[in-house]
């Protein structure tokens, strides 16, 4: 079932201006419902622009952006409630902490909707924790922190909206391994916990093949793929006709194959090459003995 | 003997000195003691916050030590008598690219972008010139030279910035997180620069990333942990200790990780895992000797 669907989507900055730039080109996508789907594409390609429309922050120029099937234009005066149920956390999210602590800041998305005081601090506490936030921070100044703290405590502040779709523009961009792989494994157990639809936007292949179901592969405007992680990096001429990777671990097994190693195809993760070579030493220790 | 391009001694910095007020932290560098020779090309690990951008830009006086001494090409950068002019010099002489293509980049058009460094140090317009265009043929931007730079790609502005710093005919270039904010394109034309500045200029080059198979292609790897040097040595000596790594809170490059997954399988895998092709010999060696 599709959560998130664009049909025939166009968006043109600066349209009737001499400076005119078509961002989207008749875009048309699905997400379906409960997965991590990545967007994939190098800069420039469409892919922030495509991420605005999602909660509504801008309004395609043609075509209809489709919440649970329902078009989110279709009662503008309800774009509120839009954008509690699609959470967009941007890139550098850091820069757009304000409050006094951590926790006034990570609370001002559930008192913006009316939620009790009680109930607020439950969020809060659940979303830190989502976003791999050290309670102790809460009391802190946000500006006190690291960069990597800032990062989660922004995170967190759209997870405590419990939204149904959660969308994250290169969440890890700039972390080191381990900021990483703490923001992208909360992302995946807010996923597991609440059910929500998760969309996140990065450069990293490796990343996008260890955390996501489906991918999209945006490029000059439009979308080129959209499929699984499997369908998507087994194209690796056309990712590279587009500018864009696969991930290390699936060109080194393609080499691997080259030189008459019969490695699975359409392998992906570290974790998956273990186990397919795993195998295949242990298949020609047998036939040897 | 030529003096290493580089040398620190017990070097020490704490923020304390510089932003009174904000109550006692712990010292950021703790005593790093790292010599690099002219042309060698070295690439930083550390997590966040280890201390590895303090270091660089601790090496051409952006900031101060709290105690320690360095050295430049043999010169203490941190005697009393380093004059204004001193530290001039030593910044042309040890240049430095930053992370955000954008706040770097001050003109309106990419060739004067370029000659803003070469202009400050008073050179002879003739010669600007001929560094500007030098330089911008170096990166692959010549072509670019009339164009506006916000109107570049990520890769691009990067490759204009470090033209910008290429007209200053530095000796040493430091790498701040040069590629962390671009796409697989524009970090594989940043990473080929760098690499071509070395290999083909001898220019020494420090780059500091938090992309394992970024460092892999560097001769050295110094990685940084609480502030002090926790390892040094080839990739093949750094990748071969993943414990040691993932415990400094990096990781190794994925075809590294595949060899050390199969040995932790019992698969008897001798050989190298410092760089992809190393790695795809290592087991293709086995294999065949099954």
């Amino acid at each position: 079932m599709a959560k998130i669907e664009l049909q025939h989507v166009n968006y043109i900055y600066g349209e009737g201006t001499p400076f005119e730039v078509r961002a989207l080109d008749d875009v048309s996508l699905c997400v379906r419902e409960g997965t991590v789907t990545g967007i994939i594409g190098h800069t420039g390609s469409g892919k922030s622009t495509m991420v605005q429309l999602l909660n509504g922050l801008s309004r395609p120029s043609a075509g209809t952006v489709l919440l649970d099937g329902e078009d989110i234009w279709s009662r503008p005066k309800d774009m509120r409630s839009i954008r509690f149920r699609v959470g967009l956390v941007m890139q550098y999210p850091e820069y757009q902490l304000f409050e006094e602590t951590v926790r006034a800041d990570i609370a001002y998305g559930p008192k913006n909707m009316g939620l009790s005081a009680q109930e607020i601090e439950e969020r809060v506490l659940e979303a830190a924790a989502f976003a791999g936030l050290d309670p102790a921070l809460l009391d802190e100044s946000p500006f006190d922190l690291s960069g990597g703290q800032k990062r989660r405590a922004a995170i967190a502040g759209i997870m405590a909206m419990r939204p149904e779709v959660l969308v994250l523009d290169e969440p890890a961009a700039g972390l080191d391994p381990r900021g990483r792989d703490a923001i992208l494994r909360g992302m995946r157990e807010y996923r597991e916990k609440s059910g929500a639809t998760v969309i996140i936007v990065s450069h990293s292949m490796e990343d996008m093949a260890r955390f996501c179901d489906d991918i999209i592969v945006m490029a000059h405007s439009r979308v080129v793929m959209q499929g699984s992680c499997k369908e998507v990096f087994s194209r690796s001429d056309e990712l590279a006709a587009v500018g864009l990777d696969i991930p290390e671990i699936s060109s080194v097994c393609s080499r691997l194959r080259a030189q008459g190693i019969e490695v699975g195809e359409g392998i992906f993760t570290v974790e998956e090459a273990i186990r397919s070579l795993t195998d295949l030493f242990a298949e020609k220790e047998k036939s040897k003995g | 003997m030529a003096e290493p391009m580089i040398k620190t001694e017990n070097l020490w910095y704490s923020y304390n000195d510089q932003e009174p007020g904000r109550g006692e932290m712990q010292p950021v560098l703790r005593g790093v003691d790292l010599t690099i020779e002219r042309g060698e090309y070295v690439a930083i690990l550390g997590h966040n916050g280890s201390g590895k951008s303090t270091f660089a830009k601790l090496l051409n006086l952006i900031l101060e030590p709290t105690s320690g001494k360095i050295y430049i090409d043999g010169r203490d950068i941190t005697a009393e008598a380093m004059t204004e002019q001193d530290v001039f010099d030593l910044r042309r002489k040890v240049g430095m690219v930053f992370q955000n293509p954008d706040n770097q980049l001050v003109a309106t058009v990419v060739e004067e972008d370029v000659a803003f460094g070469p202009e400050n140090l008073g050179i002879p317009a003739e010669e600007i010139r001929t560094r500007v265009d030098m330089a911008l043929d170096m990166v692959g931007m010549r072509e670019y030279a009339r164009h506006e730079p916000h109107r570049l790609s990520g890769g691009q502005k990067q490759r204009v910035a470090i033209a910008g710093i290429i007209a200053m005919m530095p000796e040493c270039m430091i790498f701040d997180e040069s590629t962390a904010m671009l796409d697989p394109l524009g970090r594989r034309e940043v990473v080929d620069t760098i690499e071509m500045l070395h290999r083909e200029k001898g220019i020494t080059v420090l780059t500091i990333t938090h992309h394992m198979n970024e460092a892999a292609r560097a001769d050295r790897i110094v990685v940084i942990d609480d502030g002090r040097v926790l390892m040094d040595g080839t990739p093949e000596q750094v990748f071969s200790q993943p414990d040691v790594l993932l415990a400094a809170g990096l990781d190794v490059p994925q075809s590294a990780a595949l060899v050390h997954g199969l040995r932790k399988q019992g698969i008897d895998l001798p050989g190298c895992v410092g760089s992809v092709e190393e790695c795809i010999a290592t087991i293709v060696r086995a294999y065949t000797s099954v």
